[in-house]
């Protein structure tokens, strides 16, 4: 899908950053993991829907989320992920060191 | 945390297809609801699903790519690693089919030692919670006990059984079997083949016998301790499975069928199950019948009533109590120790305060008992221990020359490895791969070895069972030997791994890729550190050393117990055993039909002569008694002690025992006048030292008071019962003039032929039959036979061992060859310029044996020290030499030498030839 100029591209690794965060208030399947990510940043961020699958699993092998078959809304079967304590962990560190550095370039790009 | 992630990857690597049917599902879910939000903007159904596709991307891609975030686990680079290094095992077969026939040697002989160690001193009995066992007696002796000794007791007497069997405090039920399972002819009612009426091993047990060990007959029932009420009254027999198996063919039926033993018949009532094997390891009786029974098993003799003569007693059972829940070891040992002490004090009556103060003096050690009881753990325990030690030995010194292959391989895969670390493999990574394949060469000489070693058990007892005492062992491959051969298997291969492991590591890539790499001597890339591989050689001939030396040791042991002097001829020397108390002759009957025997026998054409003896020889019993010498005062305690046996006439001149002074006893010293006796030197120097024994008369103390012997000769010193034995007072009176009508075990009749003794049995049983019809078939032994039999343990550790030296000397010969040849072929080189510049070539010769005879020396030199410690532990088991024999240990030192000569010649030869031309253009 080529690049929308409208939207951002995401960076490599913040994209687990935003499914941790979006993971933090319950239970979700990958669909809804990427329209939520969508919704919160009312729509200035599109998730590559075909990078966000590998990026769950990804995460959940490192033991950060974990996935449990369960029944989907409309009555389908679906993957829940949800997160762990390690998971919890890993987003309050990963959501400081965001601000961190997104206050870093904020400033150098003000004073330059 | 570790472990979830692990078993993360183990679901990847073992589920990869249903894994991948659910990434496939949940892609598929994905784009179901984004087709479904399409919708609300695109009424057409096809075109929101295509919509949906085209957001997503490509899903095969984003398949991939969670797959990929499985990661590529260590188990599946182990997977990696074995599927990689099975294909290298395959495409060398020949040092495949080598390594793993090596390996398979080496740990099938450890798993056959281990197995028997395993079943001998390790295992459990099978019985239900055999942990709650313990036993009150000793359970390391086997056999019977008339009279009594202080300290701890073997065994209980039957009145002393019933007593602490009532015991509820800290036991929920004590057993109790006879100690030794006799051989007895057995016949099968209404059976008529062959086998019938050959001896079974019949083992009196208590009512509670079974229920106390919680054992389940398969068939039948087992009985109970209705059985103990009343005598005689029970003729009933649970049987084992083999014996069911054997004699009855497996039959359903055989509940209710009767077996003749004697001259009872009993009924079957339960057959047990395979794996039970009674509570004494190896003995493994047949039968198993209430101890009510004895007088029927044992015919003229009284176990079962209360003995109140302290020297008369028979203690002839061995009793296993099984604790209470909750109750320990240490309070079992307290209750027990009370009640025997008390029970002990009720019965010193009428005793003297000598005899008082060592009849009370009479312990219970209370042990416990999970293993059940046996004497093979005295008898074999040492010997088992020290053949696991050498086998151990042979596996290390096998590794050592799979190790120095493998180097030699490592070598020539120089070029392989060093294209792998070009393309990015981490030395990690290689090193893992590398013992990979060593480990899987060590778990294919492991599955080998396990097969050789169940065939290699066989042949162990086989070898360990004497003619007459066959040793019947279960040993069937169980969790723990099981465990023991793979963790055998691991170390081995990570033994012999790591050096050609290491050596993967350290490949020097630039030289080897520019195919410059010069082979050193010994194998290694790098110069200026010491090969491993000679490391490995002279490791190899120091433990080689120390085999060859224990080997040496035990076969001229072995050597010097064959050539051992007994005193008598044991040629051509027939001997068996008639016990008619048994078959209900009593005293004066007995003698008569031994006379009779005796009579028909030495008129048989061809006996030179016969006689006969109470205890026999080579046999397991003795009699020993304090005697007394009229006009002498007495010796005191053990000293006044002489061993003695009651001998027919001419015993002396059949045997062959040389009389030194006076005359043997012979037929006029028979009937009831007055009684003569042999004595042998050690007698005569012990109880007359001062004196000429002739004519003297002495005082034999037995059980049955004092009966008085005139001494008419003195025999040479003789070993009566095995080859160790050292000369004790001993004397001979006549059998048919006897001093106590105590008859326990029946006569041993001694044959001494002209020609082949086995030419005379069917004569000989035809004389017995006669004489009387209603007794067994005899079984007879030639004395060379039975002398064979004694020597049974030696004998298998001297073979043992010797052939475990050769196998030794052999792997370090073909490991010594081995690092010989590479190591010269690498200096062809250097040789052909020696040549060139005027070496001689016996000077080349010298080089190379100088560098072979130098490995064997250094190896040797760590040898010795590791001789002499192992010297110290066997020294119990030789006999005629010294642990620290020069003799032994310069041989083993010489053979060596041969060895570093014999295995470089070849090598060396090769170099001397050299033509310096070839040579110098060699690289």
């Amino acid at each position: 899908m080529p690049p929308d100029s409208s939207r951002l591209d995401l960076l490599q690794g913040t994209l687990d950053l935003l499914i941790l965060r979006a993971l933090r208030s319950g239970a979700m399947h990958g669909w809804a993991v990427s329209e939520r990510i969508q919704q919160i940043s009312q729509d200035v961020l599109q998730v590559n829907q075909g990078s966000l699958y590998p990026a769950l699993h990804r995460l959940e092998h490192r033991g950060w989320i974990k996935a449990e078959w369960g029944i989907s809304e409309l009555g389908r079967r679906a993957r829940f992920y949800s997160l762990t304590a390690s998971g919890r962990k890993e987003l309050e560190i990963e959501a400081v060191n965001w601000s961190k550095l997104s206050d870093a370039i904020a400033r150098v790009l003000r004073m330059a | 945390m570790w472990w979830k992630n692990y078993s993360l990857r183990l679901r990847a690597l073992l589920f990869r297809r249903r894994m991948d049917e659910e990434l496939q599902e949940e892609l598929q879910f994905h784009l179901e609801m984004q087709a479904r939000k399409n919708q609300r903007y695109e009424s057409d159904t096809a075109e929101a699903e295509r919509q949906a596709r085209l957001q997503f991307g490509s899903v095969v891609r984003a398949t991939e790519q969670c797959r990929e975030q499985r990661g590529v686990s260590s188990i599946e680079v182990l997977a990696k690693d074995l599927r990689y290094a099975f294909r290298m095992l395959r495409k060398s077969p020949g040092f495949t089919a080598v390594a793993v026939l090596t390996l398979a040697l080496g740990i099938g002989a450890n798993t056959a030692i281990f197995s028997v160690i395993n079943s001998v001193l390790l295992s459990n009995l099978p019985v239900k919670d055999p942990q709650q066992l313990v036993f009150l007696t000793n359970p390391d002796e086997q056999g019977l006990e008339i009279g009594f000794g202080d300290g701890d007791r073997d065994f209980l007497t039957y009145p002393e059984f019933r007593e602490l069997e009532r015991n509820k405090q800290v036991f929920s039920g004590v057993l109790a079997a006879s100690n030794f399972t006799s051989s007895i002819p057995v016949e099968l009612q209404a059976a008529d083949s062959a086998a019938n009426g050959a001896p079974a091993r019949v083992s009196l047990v208590s009512g509670s016998y079974f229920s106390v060990l919680g054992v389940t007959p398969i068939l039948g029932r087992a009985f109970g301790t209705e059985v103990d009420k009343l005598r005689d009254a029970n003729p009933i027999a649970v049987i084992s499975y083999a014996f069911w198996q054997g004699r009855f063919g497996g039959a359903d039926n055989v509940i209710g069928r009767r077996i003749r033993i004697l001259t009872t018949p009993y009924a079957v009532v339960g057959v047990a199950p395979p794996q039970f094997h009674g509570e004494t390891v190896g003995a493994n009786p047949d039968i198993w019948v209430p101890l009510t029974m004895q007088s029927e098993i044992f015919p003229g003799r009284d176990f079962l009533s209360l003995e109140t003569k302290p020297f008369r007693k028979t203690e002839w059972l061995q009793a296993i109590g099984r604790l209470q829940p909750g109750a320990t070891l240490v309070q079992a040992k307290t209750s027990i120790e009370v009640e025997f002490h008390q029970m002990m004090d009720s019965q010193t009556g009428g005793m003297s305060a000598g005899e008082k103060r060592q009849f009370l003096n009479q312990h219970l050690a209370v042990v416990p008992g999970s293993r059940g009881a046996s004497r093979l753990r005295a008898d074999f325990g040492k010997p088992l221990q020290i053949l696991m030690a050498v086998v151990g030995l042979i596996l290390v010194i096998a590794c050592a020359n799979v190790a120095n292959i493998l180097l030699a391989r490592s070598a020539a895969r120089q070029k392989e490895i060093s294209v792998r670390v070009a393309l990015g493999a981490g030395a990690l990574r290689l090193f893992r791969q590398v013992l990979t394949e060593s480990v899987l060469l060590a778990a294919f000489g492991g599955a080998v070895g396990l097969l050789l070693a169940h065939w290699a058990d066989t042949a162990l007892l086989r070898m360990v069972s004497s003619s007459s005492d066959q040793i019947r062992l279960d040993l069937h491959p169980d969790a723990r030997v099981l465990a023991f051969t793979l963790g055998v298997s691991l170390l081995t291969g990570i033994l012999f791994g790591l050096a050609p492991a290491f050596r993967a590591t350290r490949v020097d890539l630039n030289s080897v890729l520019k195919g410059t790499s010069r082979r050193v001597a010994g194998g290694a890339v790098h110069s200026g550190r010491v090969p491993s591989g000679k490391i490995l050689v002279i490791a190899q001939v120091a433990l080689s050393l120390l085999l060859l030396v224990v080997a040496g040791l035990f076969v001229r042991s072995f050597r010097n117990l064959c050539a051992t002097q007994l005193g008598y001829d044991r040629d051509h020397l027939l001997e068996f055993w008639v016990n008619p108390l048994a078959y209900g002759y009593q005293s004066a009957a007995i003698l008569a039909l031994d006379e009779n025997i005796l009579q028909n026998i030495a008129a048989i054409p061809g006996v030179r002569g016969a006689t006969l003896a109470d205890n026999g020889l080579l046999s397991d019993t003795d009699s020993n008694s304090p005697v007394t010498i009229e006009g002498q005062k007495p010796l005191s305690g053990d000293e006044a002690h002489a061993r003695w046996d009651m001998v027919g006439p001419n015993f002396f001149s059949t045997t062959g025992i040389p009389i030194l002074a006076g005359r043997e006893i012979t037929e006029q010293d028979s009937g009831n006048g007055q009684r003569v006796g042999v004595i042998n030197e050690t007698m005569a120097r012990k109880f007359f030292s001062n004196s000429n024994p002739i004519g003297q008369r002495a005082f034999v103390h037995t059980t049955a008071g004092q009966a008085p012997f005139v001494v008419v000769g003195v025999a040479q010193d003789s070993k009566r019962h095995s080859a160790r034995e050292k000369a004790l007072p001993r004397f001979y009176i006549p059998y048919f003039n006897p001093i106590t009508d105590d008859w326990t075990a029946g006569a041993a009749i001694l044959i001494r032929t002209a020609g082949e003794p086995s030419s005379f049995s069917s004569a000989i049983r035809n004389v017995v039959k006669q004489a009387a019809a209603n007794l067994a078939p005899v079984t007879m032994e030639t004395m060379d036979q039975r002398f064979a039999d004694s020597l049974v343990t030696d004998r298998m550790i001297a073979e043992l061992c010797g052939a475990f030296g050769v196998l030794a000397v052999l792997l370090v010969c073909i490991g010594l060859y081995g690092i010989m040849a590479y190591a010269t072929s690498g200096r062809t080189n250097e040789i052909g310029i020696r040549i060139t510049l005027g070496a001689q070539r016996s000077g080349i010769l010298w080089l190379i044996l100088r560098e072979s005879l130098l490995l064997v020396l250094i190896g040797a030199a760590i040898g010795v020290p590791l001789v002499c410690a192992a010297g110290k532990w066997i020294s119990s088991l030789l006999f005629g030499l010294q642990p620290a024999d020069a003799l032994t240990l310069a041989s083993a030192i010489a053979l060596m030498f041969v060895v570093g000569v014999f295995a470089s010649y070849i090598p060396a030869r090769r170099a001397m030839r050299v033509d310096p031309m070839v040579a110098l253009r060699y690289e």
